[in-house]
């Protein structure tokens, strides 16, 4: 089957944590659900939640933390628990 | 009276007017408005409306909205899908919308960053220091002086004739880009007095990348080490970007230190850092096209002579000859 991805629908900075002495939102292996938060976008110096759309198992992130993104662009690729 | 009703509200929508609150500078208000006029401005020709007239300025899309009497509305700025009560339907023209439907807006995906959504009548929001235009940085005028946030309920005034079924015309329409060109103008503080010619071919020749702590005060390009004609500031300060506090022009290109800012809508009114060029009005409308990942910009040098006659070309492409009936 295709693999799922969550993308991040704005362009910005991608973040994997609230603030830098947090854990991460998700991290490889963690089941997500729709609505979940999955990390951060940083654009026009304010910060945006990336919400999981789909349920699945986190297989691996497609972007660093901390790098630049695009809108519409993949994020986190979802392997079916 | 008719009402808007916010269902979704985008990352950043706002209520703005062209040209935003004049004459105000000396009191601390830069002068709000449209970061991008041209688009703001075509949507209120569209429908009918005089250019004064409160449009929704909307960041990037996810935006929708309910109204709850007949309007005639238009979008226009950034490619983006737009739906009707479900169907499709073209931005840079003007649609009836019945009473009770929902205008949808999806995420546009560049080029273009902003779209000015404008209703017959115009949003009659109330007026302050006589404009309607929302100033971020004050947190005043538009609607409560914030931006919108889903549930909020937006008066709309008076239609005029109904604007519905005019779309502006392709050649009218400005071509959009990930890299853009922009006129500018030298000064008030260029070479030889506070940077080199050297420094001026820099910026006037450099692909600047657009930072993604971009907004209505201000984009924000890449830093970049000028070499200067002076060493120091003197008494305004160490760095020889700094001169005494003066005041600054909407589409000032400012050097903050090596970072150079074009002064947005929203911006500070006064500050002590050299304004090296400054943005022409007739292609200040493009910084609010600027998507913050991605884009660049180039400089190009005009005269006022060239300034001037760019302006009456502008005035004369947003006026009825450049509308078509659909």
């Amino acid at each position: 089957m295709t693999e799922r991805t969550i993308k991040s629908m704005l362009p910005g900075t991608f973040y994997r944590r609230p603030d830098p002495q947090s854990d991460p939102y998700v991290s490889e292996g963690d089941e997500v659900k729709p609505g979940d938060v999955v990390g951060l976008v940083e654009i026009m110096k304010s910060f945006h939640e990336i919400l999981s759309d789909a349920e699945g198992r986190v297989a691996r992130f497609l972007v660093e933390n901390e790098a630049l993104v695009d809108a519409g662009q993949d994020i986190i690729a979802l392997e079916p628990t | 009276m008719r009402t808007a009703s916010v269902v979704e509200s985008g990352i950043q929508t706002t209520v703005q007017d062209y040209p935003g609150r004049r004459g105000m500078l000396a009191q601390g208000f830069f002068p709000a408005g449209p970061m991008d006029h041209f688009a703001h401005r075509a949507a209120n020709l569209l429908v009918g409306n005089p250019d004064s007239a409160a449009t929704l300025e909307i960041t990037l899309g996810a935006f929708r909205l309910t109204l709850d009497g007949d309007a005639a509305v238009a979008v226009c700025g950034a490619e983006a899908p737009l739906a009707i009560d479900g169907e499709e339907a073209a931005i840079w023209e003007s649609h009836e919308v019945p009473a009770g439907s929902e205008i949808a807006l999806g995420i546009a995906p560049g080029p273009g960053f902003r779209l000015y959504l404008a209703v017959d009548g115009g949003f009659d929001v109330p007026p302050l220091f006589g404009s309607r235009a929302t100033y971020t940085m004050g947190a005043l005028g538009g609607f409560e002086g914030r931006p919108l946030h889903s549930g909020d309920g937006l008066p709309l005034g008076e239609p005029g004739a109904n604007g519905a079924g005019r779309r502006l015309r392709a050649a009218a329409r400005p071509a959009y880009s990930r890299e853009w060109e922009i006129r500018a103008m030298r000064g008030p503080q260029a070479a030889p007095d506070f940077l080199t010619e050297a420094d001026m071919e820099t910026l006037f020749s450099r692909k600047w990348p657009v930072d993604r702590n971009s907004n209505r005060t201000g984009v924000r390009l890449e830093s970049h080490r000028f070499e200067w004609a002076r060493r120091s500031g003197g008494i305004a300060g160490g760095h020889p970007s700094n001169i005494l506090d003066n005041s600054y022009p909407p589409g000032a290109i400012n050097i903050n230190g090596d970072l150079p800012v074009i002064l947005g809508p929203d911006g500070p009114t006064a500050g002590g850092f050299v304004v090296a060029a400054t943005v022409v009005h007739a292609d200040l409308w493009k910084i609010g096209q600027l998507r913050p990942v991605g884009d660049t910009v180039r400089f190009r040098e005009i005269s006022i002579d060239e300034a001037i006659e760019a302006e009456r070309a502008l005035v004369e492409t947003l006026s009825e000859s450049s509308v078509e009936e659909r």
